[in-house]
């Protein structure tokens, strides 16, 4: 936990000496709260002083290893916070008191739950091995038997001598239950002596914290707390109290895993259990004891485990496989969707529910879901190519019928033409309407239609072309003067830098004079862009991944020939796209943009834009969302570094904090603003597009929304947004935030430029 | 140094909401503390455990074929359910009018709502078939056939809320307000529902169900973050009860309704059903749900004794 330097104050010795350097005591603190500092230049703190901030400075809970796992480094209550770190365990209870074959046979059935879901393999991790009555050699045999089915022995027992004997049975692999207020001396003296974390029980929540007070003052902090009372109420009581003290309290003496005994309170109530488990999953049990384990309690206990703790910011992905429904062999049709967990499971269960033979095919897609994966251009005629290269499905398969989802039919003839071979047909929209289009076969007369237009487009392709043959291909470009002029930017100037974001293909109408090569809308749009006071065009012509090169080509020889050379951002999934448009860029006014890199699979759009000289967007982030600031950062110095050695100047790399929708990231939105202030401090230059915030907010809202966090980004130093220059409240708080910043001189005008 | 534990109650509280007549009617709600953290505060009214009845009898289940047999109509299901499942209420589930499906007209399924709620005596709640416009037709014929009865109607959503808020208004039923896994459109819901007119006192919330191994991840977090909301930071507009009909969810998933003959391994096809049922009715009452309406009666019976441990066993 960081250090606020208010804290630190508030302990230090205030006498104002200046023997640290420092004019004042506040001074030296604030310093040593952010980590620039050593508390040992200041001779007069107290030594309680300097313990406690020690303490406050470490994670707020323990991470204890039971045998290979690991348990606890829980930094937040709720999974939304941020993240829940290290999985529960399960563990089965064997205890001396039952026959040996009884025991035995336990012990042999724990390991028959062994089976892979979603990419996690599933297994009873920990064997809880009890003592009743103290037979200490029964004790320590029974140990040695659940060691040897490899799994973490816990040793239960209350007397020494059978821990001492189990132990020396199982060894350093162990974990040792557990010490109490009256043996903890001896316990301790065990748990040191084999390495071996140690459980802490009482029988109230005051003698527990004591008794890990005692434990912890002879050096032990291996710990974990048992936290099983006789009943299900007062043990949550005590699981919640304890992770709440440390988490919330910042009392790290409960900072640890808990064991939490469920055998003990079901009272063999099977189903109870199992209520019980779902429970404490949820609520702070790290090791969770079972009587039994049996499939029916597996199934909903470990997909509910492997749910609560999924990143809540990265997506559940299934592995990119084949994955043969209802008995298909070689000679069924394929359908192939994304690897995001939730789309796999819907289109897996919809598809089995129509009884008809198909080979699911799951594309490794980030773990999207199917249209954000294709906004992405993570999901497309190429990695759809790949895909079945990968898993090598044609020497797998015969059929060479692919079906791909339909809400990306628009791709259909992407893929078609990047499969020559198949008969690519688009499935049904939704995954409600697969059994019946699978039980119509609905795929073959589209596969008939399919086949007939690619043997006619067959004849019109002609492969690839070089760029001279491109440039040659060109419509010629459309001139009209639509009475817009862009003046450039003045030399100098510290207004901020606003790139038009209107011209995209998400629009239908864009994409259409993109396809159909129409000028009308696209001078249109930029033409009031430009009239609103833009800096740059953003031109976003899609995945665009047949004819990319030629699209962008004319697109930015349509806007520069027509508006004064207006700089441009090039903006598009396709890399040889981006590397024609700069072929054909006038730098009147500068260096083309690339939009966008990242520190993960879009890597290569930075070193495009390096060899390119061109000015490169890089998202703080790695396919997908950073987790935090601390991870934005760590982007943005990969990309920073990596810039840097390509020869590139460091304000030619524009950073994206990526902002966030506030429905559904309303947590998020300081980390993205506290990203920014970094990058300002760190003289790095910033961009983003602004208006995510409101996206899905109703009309009204969406530019109040926008315009307040344009004002905060820019109060933090961001130095460039892409956002719609056409609103006018989003530009009146520009030019008034470049007012108040000192970047513009204020007359009483200065809002019409 | 000793520990001085922090048990206290929160700075808001859930509302409370009635539904059922006479001494049977059940309140739901009133907690001023997270869900079954009666340590930091004494329990109100205790979550409880619908069971659900359907108006055509329960298909590919054999394990509810058998608890039901004998029964011809949906009110001896209904009579059949209240005696012998132990629940807390019924929820009256039409499937067989999805127009999609049976596609049995309102006014049969109406019948069927009427006698079966002659038949019982227990507060009932009422879901439709999952078809927007059919419900919205069929609960306006329950909702008028059945005024007085104090139901719980599953039925409005962002698309339908202004004609459905009616049924609350007239007809003097609860509503439970319908949204997916989404926390702003939740409370957003509710606010339309007071800006047409109805009480606070009179809305539930089910903000979303997933059979849990099935992105029950995104309902834990929605459940957190409303009941949060409402009870750490006060919002009055979150402040609902919730309910979770999560039946139809848990009996659609593999591990539920797998053949053993497909799945050797697994065991018992009606034991995983209930295994299901059961971590899935213990998850969302652990993460805030202040009813569950489950299918099987062993279920019913397992969540309720969960319940009750967990409300009479804090005491020292
Ligand atoms: S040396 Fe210590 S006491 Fe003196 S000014 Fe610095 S911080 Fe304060």
């Amino acid at each position: 936990m960081a250090l606020k330097g208010i804290d630190v104050f508030k302990l230090s010795p205030k006498l104002n000496c200046r023997e640290c350097g420092f004019s004042t005591c506040m001074a030296f603190c604030m310093k040593v709260a952010q980590g620039d500092m050593s508390l040992e230049k200041c001779p007069y703190f107290s030594a309680d002083a300097v313990e406690k901030l020690q303490r406050q400075a470490m994670p707020p809970m323990a991470t204890v290893k039971a045998g290979p796992h690991s348990l606890g480094g829980e930094t937040v209550l709720y999974r939304h916070e941020k993240t829940l770190v290290h999985k529960n365990l399960f563990a089965v209870a064997v205890c001396t008191r039952v026959p040996r074959e009884k025991a035995e046979e336990k012990l042999r059935k724990l390991q028959s739950i062994d089976y892979t879901r979603i990419g996690e393999r599933m297994q009873v991790e920990c064997v809880f091995v009890r003592s009743h009555g103290g037979d200490e050699a029964r004790f320590a045999e029974l140990a040695g038997q659940a060691a040897a089915a490899g799994r973490c022995v816990i040793l239960h027992c209350r007397e020494a001598s059978c821990a001492a004997a189990a132990l020396e049975a199982v060894g350093s692999s162990a974990v040792l239950d557990a010490a109490t207020p009256d043996n903890w001396e001896e316990m301790n003296d065990l748990a040191r002596k084999y390495g071996v974390p140690l459980g802490v029980w009482a029988p109230d929540i005051q003698q527990l914290y004591e008794t890990v007070r005692n434990l912890e003052q002879k050096g032990n902090k291996d710990l974990l707390l048992d936290v099983t009372l006789d009943t299900a109420a007062k043990t949550l009581r005590n699981a919640v109290l304890v992770r709440r003290a440390a988490l919330k309290g910042g009392d790290r003496t409960f900072g640890y895993p808990s064991i939490v005994n469920i055998a003990e309170l079901a009272h063999g109530d099977i189903r109870l259990q199992t209520a019980y488990a779902a429970m404490f999953i949820q609520r702070y049990g790290s090791v969770l004891v079972m009587q039994d384990m049996d499939y029916a309690q597996a199934l909903p206990l470990y997909g509910l485990r492997q749910n609560i703790f999924t990143d809540p910011q990265k997506p559940m992905k299934v592995e990119s496989a084949i994955y043969p429904l209802n008995g298909a062999d070689e000679n069924s049709p394929c359908a192939i969707t994304v690897d995001f967990a939730l789309t796999y499971f819907l289109v897996r269960g919809e598809l089995e529910r129509s009884n008809e033979k198909v080979n699911l095919i799951i594309c490794d897609a980030a773990g999207m879901s199917v249209l954000t994966a294709w906004a992405a251009g993570k999901l497309s005629a190429e990695s759809v190519k790949k895909t079945l290269e990968n898993l090598a499905v044609e020497r797998k398969i015969r059929s060479r019928i692919l079906i791909i989802p339909g809400k990306v039919a628009v791709m259909r003839r992407q893929i078609q033409q990047a499969l020559p071979g198949w008969t690519v047909v688009a499935g049904p929209g939704e995954a409600v309407q697969l059994p019946q289009y699978m039980k119509e076969k609905a795929y073959l007369t589209a596969a008939h239609a399919a086949a007939q237009e690619t043997a006619a487009a067959q004849k019109e392709q002609s492969g690839e072309y070089t760029f001279q043959e491109l440039l040659e291909r060109l419509p010629p470009i459309h001139h009209e003067d639509l009475g817009v002029h862009y003046r450039g930017r003045a030399p100098g100037s510290r207004a901020f830098t606003v790139i038009g974001e209107r011209i995209h293909c998400i629009s239908p109408v864009i994409r259409r004079a993109m396809d159909e090569r129409d000028p009308g809308p696209i001078l249109k749009r930029a033409a009031e862009q430009i009239a609103a006071g833009a800096t740059y065009l953003d031109v976003n012509i899609g995945p665009a991944a047949s004819d990319g090169p030629e699209r962008m080509m004319w697109a930015v020889k349509l806007l520069q020939e027509n508006f004064d050379s207006v700089p441009l951002v090039l903006d598009t999934a396709n890399q040889k796209a981006i590397e024609a448009g700069i072929r054909v860029y006038d730098r009147t006014h500068g260096k083309p943009v690339v939009n966008s890199a990242d520190a993960g699979s879009r890597r290569c759009f930075l070193d495009l834009a390096a060899a390119n000289d061109a000015v490169c967007i890089a998202l703080c982030s790695a396919d997908g969302i950073a987790r935090d600031v601390g991870e934005r950062m760590k982007f943005c110095h990969e990309l920073l570094e990596r810039g840097l050695h390509l020869g590139m100047a460091s304000d030619d790399l524009w950073f994206d904090p990526l902002f966030l929708v506030v429905k559904g990231m309303q947590d998020k939105q300081a980390d993205v603003l506290e990203t920014l202030r970094l990058l300002s401090q760190e003289g790095l230059k910033s961009t983003g597009g602004v208006s995510n915030v409101s996206n899905g907010a109703p009309r009204a809202v969406r530019p109040v929304m926008d315009s307040a966090m344009m004002a905060m980004a820019m109060m933090q130093g961001m130095t460039c947004a892409i956002v719609n220059p056409c609103d006018s409240r989003m530009m009146e708080t520009i030019r008034s935030c470049d007012v108040i910043l000192n970047r513009v001189v204020y007359s009483d005008s200065y809002l019409e430029l | 140094m000793a520990y001085i534990p922090e048990g206290a109650p929160c700075a808001g509280r859930i509302r409370t909401v009635t539904f059922g007549t006479g001494e049977g009617a059940i309140t739901l709600g009133g907690q001023n503390a997270m869900p079954l953290y009666g340590f930091d505060a004494s329990f109100a009214n205790p979550p409880r455990a619908g069971i659900a009845v359907t108006d055509l009898p329960p298909e590919n289940l054999p394990e509810l074929t058998r608890f039901y047999e004998g029964c011809e109509t949906m009110a001896q299901r209904a009579v059949r359910a209240r005696e012998r499942s132990g629940a807390d209420f019924l929820c009256l589930c039409f499937p067989g009018a999805d127009p999609g499906g049976a596609n049995r007209s309102v006014e049969a399924c109406t019948a069927d709502a009427v006698a079966a709620a002659a038949a019982v005596d227990v507060p009932l709640a009422v879901v439709g078939c999952g078809n927007l416009q059919k419900d919205e037709l069929l609960l306006t014929a329950i909702a008028e056939a059945l005024k007085g009865r104090n139901l719980l109607l599953f039925a409005a959503r962002s698309e339908n809320y202004q004609r459905i808020a009616a049924l609350a208004r007239d007809f003097g039923h609860k509503i439970v307000a319908q949204t997916a896994d989404d926390v702003n459109l939740a409370k957003q819901l509710n606010i339309m529902l007071k800006g047409v007119g109805v009480s606070y006192d009179s809305i539930v919330m089910n903000v979303g169900t997933a059979a849990v191994g099935y992105g029950y991840d995104y309902v834990a977090s929605t459940y957190d973050r409303i009941r949060l909301a409402a009870l750490e930071q006060s919002d009055e507009d979150l402040q609902m009860p919730i309910a979770a009909p999560i039946y139809a969810d848990v009996w659609s998933v593999k591990e539920a309704v797998a053949e053993e003959a497909d799945e050797p391994q697994w065991g018992s096809r009606e034991e995983r059903g209930i295994c299901m049922e059961a971590a899935t009715a213990a998850a969302d009452l652990t993460a805030g749900a202040d009813a569950v309406i489950l299918s099987h009666p062993a279920s019913v019976q397992t969540v309720r004794r969960f319940i009750r441990e967990l409300m009479e066993g804090g005491a020292d």
